[in-house]
């Protein structure tokens, strides 16, 4: 038994305002084996375009529900609480499938997990959907199906003043120490410079894995990691919290995309939710979402799906 | 500063108490029931179930809590077993408690004395009745500070829940240090929160510490008193000396044995009395020592036996074969006719059974080493059994229990508990208790050896007027060799676990036929030589 204590997206049209309450409530006595959490977003999606009317004709078992979108919360911009109300999440995937949902006619609930954990909560049923600025790799889509929404950038966040000179991912990380997250693609990316750096006679970068953003910079800030390799904006926003102690390197480009995860074995759900971004996409409602979390049009991707062959 | 304490606040933080909470009370409230389960299986007398519990343990404790928490999350939903997140976080965290609150009841059950539980089952308890009464309360006792450590390592445990998506402190803090990157003041409002709980629970567990304690005065005890089941009246402190009734008991007894002829006569009259316990062929064994070797014995009813004998001839075994404590190998002992511990078929009975027939058959025990229940008081030692066993009410029991310390010279020390008697007086409390149900046979193992030189007699002047007014049937193991001469009818002389000699006692005491009842009692009588009499 599942017990929705939020009540999420009661109007998503009703922009920027406080659209519904997170009522936290403990049911009394027995019940309490009975009591999941899901958290909510503020949502900010724009209205749905025209063709969702027509996407929630062709789809109608999706509307009125309520999915559970597992999230990874540690990437202000992305997915994190809004500090000035931390019952809400906020961010550009957030917004973003808020407007899928309303495209669609259901409501999003919010799961928060570890990085690692995303794709294992999918399977297991215990979330629908994962938008939580995850890298579609052919080695992810054994464990789900993707649809790529956007663009990888990556920034190398390093102490003030770049102790360590990196410049990339590249033989200036030899002999570094890089934090990263468990089950981040930049993990095995940094794994292959080793026989690089045996070439260059360096040592090995040695890797430290966290369970997310908030411990890789705080192994910066204590001086346990020379870098952290994650999307650019985390980076930016890591940066603009700690200007004194904290800058990017550089900005690197990475050979992937940004997905949303949705469970194998689904595929008319796979389609809704693939339809649904085209039309917003057409829209122009993604450049729009780009725009307001400064994430940079040039992110923008044409949806493609990544499914294991 | 100011951020600690706007983050110490913060409602969405406070939040998460609920969630660290519940899950926390789900664990070990689960934890408790896993607990109880395997306590018990471990406990029983069925090897598989024990065997089970074991595997059980070596898994659960074995592993680490995360993997538990992640398997119950997102594996169970595999085979269509869906929970919730405070579901699979509280089914995960009970499943680990268990094993260590398992381990943490064990261990007070089988720390409370032995001895108790004898004399529970030698008063016909059955076992969860000794279980209920006599057990659970001291072990629970003793277990309060390990199940307040427990409680508290299941709240700090309940963080791990943070990694399955259950919003409680640990997950809400991560996030909030995740979007604000206010990690200190964070880190620092939630640990502060978390040292609140677990401060909380150790003022519990202080608190029902001193609830539970037993040397707190009787006003102020509140659960002890729960526990203990002791009545207390006002007629229950009046005090009464009781140097005078000891005095009385000695005066009586003294003429009235000495006589040889009152002891012929007495003699005859016993010879056509029934008999009150038969034992035919007894044999048992500890692996390869023979403890008892085709043992017979006879005692008539009323008739007072002092069974003598070296250390390990058998006479504390035999005892406790009598009233079925222990098992044997071969033979039949037959008390009123029944034979105690075995079904009309000649099956065995079960503990329960058992404990029934006991208490119906009337076979009172008296220890060497008293053992009294001590948690309840002298007075709740005598009356509780009678309400427990033989259902008494309370107030007949009271009446039967504070009657029977009169006689034994204790009524003014009716609420002390054991251990603020004497060895003497705790086993003269031990004697009312063995004599409260009215048995019809009296065994006594050796009810002196653990006393004080001074502290001897009182017991002895007790257990004299008990064979002068009473005419119990009482069978008495001792090394009191006059006491013996004084009080008994007979003396069977007990060596290599068979009878050696057997026979009117001032007789064999001053005139033993087998050597090795000389040799035992020129040893024994060195310092206090019998007199050789008529």
């Amino acid at each position: 038994m599942r017990t929705h204590l939020s009540d999420p997206g009661q109007d998503v049209s009703n922009r920027g305002g406080p659209v519904a309450r997170w009522r936290p409530a403990l049911v009394a006595g027995a019940c309490l084996a009975a009591l999941s959490w899901a958290g909510q977003a503020r949502a900010a999606a724009p209205a749905a375009p025209a063709a969702c009317q027509a996407l929630q004709a062709q789809y109608p078992q999706f509307k009125g529900k309520t999915l559970v979108n597992a999230i990874n919360p540690h990437t202000p911009g992305y997915e994190a609480l809004d500090p000035n109300d931390p019952s809400q999440y906020i961010g550009f995937d957030i917004d973003l499938g808020e407007t899928i949902a309303s495209c669609l006619g259901f409501k999003m609930a919010y799961k928060s997990v570890t990085f690692a954990a995303l794709l294992t909560t999918l399977q297991s049923g215990q979330a629908d959907i994962v938008i939580s600025d995850i890298y579609a790799t052919e080695e992810r889509a054994k464990a789900a199906d993707f649809i790529t929404y956007s663009k990888v950038f990556d920034g190398v966040l390093v102490a003030k003043g770049n102790p360590k000179k990196i410049t990339g991912i590249n033989t200036s990380m030899c002999g570094a120490a890089a934090a990263e997250n468990t089950g981040y693609v930049e993990v095995p990316l940094i794994q292959g410079l080793a026989p690089a750096c045996k070439a260059a006679g360096k040592p090995e970068a040695s890797i430290q894995l966290y369970d997310n953003n908030a411990s890789c910079i705080q192994a910066i800030l204590a001086g346990r990691a020379d870098t952290y390799v994650n999307d650019v904006n985390t980076v930016d926003q890591a940066v603009k919290a700690y200007p004194d102690k904290l800058e990017k390197a550089t900005a690197v480009t990475l050979p992937y995309s940004v997905g949303i995860a949705v469970p194998k074995g689904k595929p008319e759900f796979r389609d809704a939710v693939m339809a649904a971004l085209v039309a917003i996409q057409k829209a122009g409602i993604q450049t729009t979402l780009l725009k307001k979390w400064s994430l940079g049009e040039e992110n923008l991707e044409t949806p493609k799906l990544i499914v294991s062959k | 500063m100011e951020l600690f304490l706007h983050y110490l606040s913060l409602p969405y933080l406070l939040r998460g108490i609920g969630f660290t909470v519940a899950v926390t009370g789900l664990g070990l409230a689960g934890g408790l029931v896993v607990g109880l389960i395997l306590a018990s299986m471990q406990l029983s007398r069925f090897a598989p179930l024990a065997a089970i519990a074991r595997g059980y343990t070596v898994i659960f404790r074995g592993t680490p809590l995360i993997l538990q928490m992640v398997f119950a999350y997102d594996a169970l939903p595999h085979i269509g077993l869906k929970l919730s997140a405070m579901g699979a976080a509280g089914l995960a965290l009970a499943a680990n408690e268990g094993p260590f609150i398992a381990e943490i009841l064990r261990s007070g059950v089988l720390g409370v004395d032995r001895g108790q539980v004898l004399a529970g089952q030698a008063l016909g308890m059955t076992p969860s009745l000794l279980m209920r009464r006599v057990i659970a309360p001291q072990a629970i006792r003793t277990m309060v500070p390990a199940l307040g450590n427990e409680s508290v390592s299941a709240l700090k445990n309940s963080s791990l829940a943070s990694v399955i998506a259950l919003e409680e402190l640990t997950l809400r803090s991560t996030q909030l240090a995740s979007s604000t990157f206010d990690f200190f003041s964070i880190f620092f409002a939630s640990g502060l929160i978390y040292l609140g709980l677990t401060g909380a629970i150790g003022a519990i567990q202080l608190t029902v510490e001193r609830a539970l304690d037993l040397d707190r005065p009787p006003g102020q005890r509140g659960l002890a008193r729960w526990l203990r089941w002791q009545r207390s009246s006002p007629a229950a402190t009046a005090a009464r000396p009781d140097a005078p009734a000891l005095a009385a008991a000695a005066a009586v007894a003294a003429p009235a044995i000495s006589q040889a002829r009152a002891a012929g006569e007495r003699a005859a009259a016993l010879a056509g009395h029934d008999v009150a316990v038969r034992i035919t062929a007894l044999c048992k064994n500890y692996g390869e020592q023979v403890v008892l070797d085709e043992l017979d014995l006879t005692i008539r009813k009323g008739e007072v036996v002092a069974l003598l004998g070296p250390s390990g001839s058998g006479k504390s075994t035999l005892l406790r074969c009598i009233n079925h404590l222990e098992t044997w190998d071969a033979g039949q002992i037959r008390v009123g006719g029944r034979r105690l511990g075995y079904r009309p078929d000649g099956q065995l009975m079960s503990p329960r059974d058992l404990a029934n027939e006991r208490a119906s058959v009337g076979v009172g025990m008296v220890f060497q080493q008293f053992n009294l229940f001590s948690h309840l008081s002298a007075l709740e030692n005598i009356a509780g059994p009678l309400r427990w066993v033989h259902g008494l009410a309370p107030a007949d029991a009271e009446r039967r229990a504070r009657q029977l310390l009169d006689r034994v010279g204790l009524s003014q020390r009716a609420d002390a508990l054991p251990r603020h008697l004497s060895g003497g007086q705790q086993q003269r409390v031990a004697i009312a208790r063995a004599l409260a149900p009215n048995p019809s046979v009296l065994l006594l193992d050796e009810p002196t050896s653990a006393l004080d030189p001074e502290l001897v007699n009182e017991v002895l002047d007790v257990i004299r007027r008990l064979a002068i007014e009473d005419g119990l049937t009482l069978i008495i193991s001792t090394h009191q060799l006059r006491f013996a001469d004084e009080v008994a009818d007979r003396v069977v002389f007990l060596s290599g676990g068979s009878v050696v000699e057997d026979g009117p006692a001032h007789e064999v005491l001053s005139r033993p036929r087998h050597p090795l009842t000389a040799r035992f009692l020129s040893v024994m009588g060195a310092d206090a030589p019998l007199k050789v009499g008529s």
